[in-house]
């Protein structure tokens, strides 16, 4: 199990625009090379991705979704946007994950 | 323009009866170019299509494209910057909606025009690149060019701009991919995209100049993956493999006519910015019609989309959903049919066309032919 940091404040990579598309009804992420589609959960924490740490995103989350602890899921999720370059850490002293 | 591939989008819409919408449009503002890449995208004829859109018809295209479903415009060209009227046209993908990308040569981007996109609201650069070295890159380019290429990138970092470093691999240049990734990372860009030839267009006349060897693209695999390790999420690094060297084809722009589409200089709209190669066809020009009637209603879009015109043997393969059948203008090109499987695929009737290619393309390379106007004094000579 990985420890994180909560106080990781996670932010929209340049380029990429959140976007809610009103024909499809649906969430999407624009970037240079396509788009993502991202469901109700992960549309809500994208959009928090500005000047919040990952924990201020959980409190904020947990006022709209009933979910027990969202941490880790929402970690995982941040995690896999950054692997593809749509989402930056920023104020990142510390190393970010620990096996 | 270069070729590229657009990812990621998925076709998840809702309402049958208008399905699929596009999400993507490629608008070529012009073919005129001032460089002379010898894998351009552009027709070979370059010279017969000399009429371009005018700029209120190209807003019209724009507005009709964000109605229609679009959400992402890609102006390119040839050199969309030679087009006086692009910052314009940005202004306007921007005021309908559109996440707008513009792919340029940077012979002609400077500070000052650079600056004027990103306030009109251009989301995203790609800038092209044929090699890390200034020599190899002005000699492929058949123009000084690395230079200006050099300066664009640090203009467009410092206004703010992502920027995507766009490099075409083939055999010529392939020895150098580590210099490439090196450049990427010295540059600071954001994205690198190494995308290896398809062999359309120019390519495909210079095809046995630039197909590379299997050990060549083994041994770029293995560079990329190295080069992944050691960046992380500093450099996105794309790596488009050769489809030639694989069992199946690649899914050509996710199929034709389900979530892209092309409108040409001269105002030809296109499933595929190579079909117009394809003389079987016939397609439609935007001042005939709504780019709506056009994508829902014209007998070229439906011609190839979906998968009940597929022949064996991709009508019973369980892939069919999956590649759709491949390029058609590959499947045109090589085999003399765009109605055809795919040549590249393993289980084609022509296969043998491009096992023949990759034989000979283990025995030495002739030269190959620069992108020229054809017909004399081309504004892409000057
Ligand atoms: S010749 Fe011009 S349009 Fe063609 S690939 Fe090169 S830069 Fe792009
Ligand atoms: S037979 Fe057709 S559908 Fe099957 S893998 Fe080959 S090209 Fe794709």
């Amino acid at each position: 199990m990985k420890e994180f940091q909560m106080s990781l404040q996670p932010v929209l990579a340049r380029g990429v625009r959140y976007r809610w598309d009103e024909f499809r009804q649906q969430h999407q992420l624009l970037f240079p090379e396509g788009l993502l589609v991202l469901n109700t959960t992960g549309a809500a924490i994208v959009r928090l991705c500005h000047n919040r740490s990952i924990e201020q995103i959980r409190n904020k989350l947990a006022q709209s979704f009933s979910d027990a602890d969202l941490g880790p899921d929402i970690h995982e999720f941040l995690e896999r946007l950054v692997e593809r370059g749509l989402i930056q850490w920023c104020a990142d002293p510390e190393p970010r994950l620990q096996d | 323009m270069e070729q590229r591939t657009i990812t990621g989008a998925q076709s998840t819409a809702k309402d049958d009866r208008m399905e699929p919408r596009p999400f993507a449009l490629l608008a070529e503002l012009t073919y005129r170019c001032p460089l002379h890449c010898p894998y351009c995208s552009n027709p070979l004829q370059l010279a017969k299509y000399r009429n371009e859109l005018d700029t209120s018809t190209w807003q019209r295209v724009l507005t009709e494209a964000s109605a229609l479903g679009v959400v992402q415009v890609h102006f390119s060209g040839g050199e969309p910057l030679v087009r006086p009227d692009v910052v314009e046209l940005v202004a306007t993908a921007r005021a309908v909606d559109l996440y707008s990308n513009l792919s340029t040569g940077a012979t002609t981007a400077d500070p000052q025009i650079l600056a004027n996109l990103r306030e009109a609201g251009l989301d995203a650069l790609q800038i092209s690149l044929l090699d890390a070295r200034e020599a190899e890159n002005d000699f492929f380019a058949g123009a000084p060019s690395f230079k200006q290429k050099q300066s664009a990138v640090r203009a467009a970092r410092q206004l703010g701009f992502p920027i995507t470093l766009n490099v075409v691999l083939h055999r010529q240049n392939l020895s150098r991919l580590q210099e490439i990734i090196d450049l990427a990372v010295t540059w600071q860009v954001d994205r690198l995209e190494l995308a290896h030839v398809q062999y359309t267009g120019w390519a495909f006349q210079n095809r046995s100049a630039l197909l590379p060897s299997r050990a060549q693209v083994e041994s770029a695999e293995q560079i990329v993956a190295n080069a992944r390790e050691r960046t992380g999420d500093h450099l996105q690094i794309l790596h488009v493999l050769p489809d030639y060297f694989q069992e199946y084809p690649k899914t050509c722009l996710n199929g034709w006519g389900r979530t892209f589409l092309t409108v040409a200089p001269d105002g030809v709209v296109l499933p595929c910015q190579t079909a117009r190669e394809i003389p079987q066809l016939c397609f439609p020009n935007v001042q005939d019609g709504s780019l709506e009637t056009i994508w829902f209603h014209d007998p070229v879009f439906q011609r190839f989309r979906g998968t009940d015109w597929m022949p064996e043997p991709c009508r019973s393969c369980d892939r069919r959903e999956i590649d759709y059948g491949g390029c058609r203008c590959q499947a045109f090109l090589l085999a003399g049919d765009p109605a055809v499987t795919d040549p590249v695929c393993r289980l084609s009737p022509h296969h043998h066309l491009v096992e023949h290619e990759l034989q000979q393309a283990e025995r030495a390379s002739p030269d190959f032919a620069y992108r020229v106007m054809s017909g004399g004094e081309g504004l892409g000579q000057q």
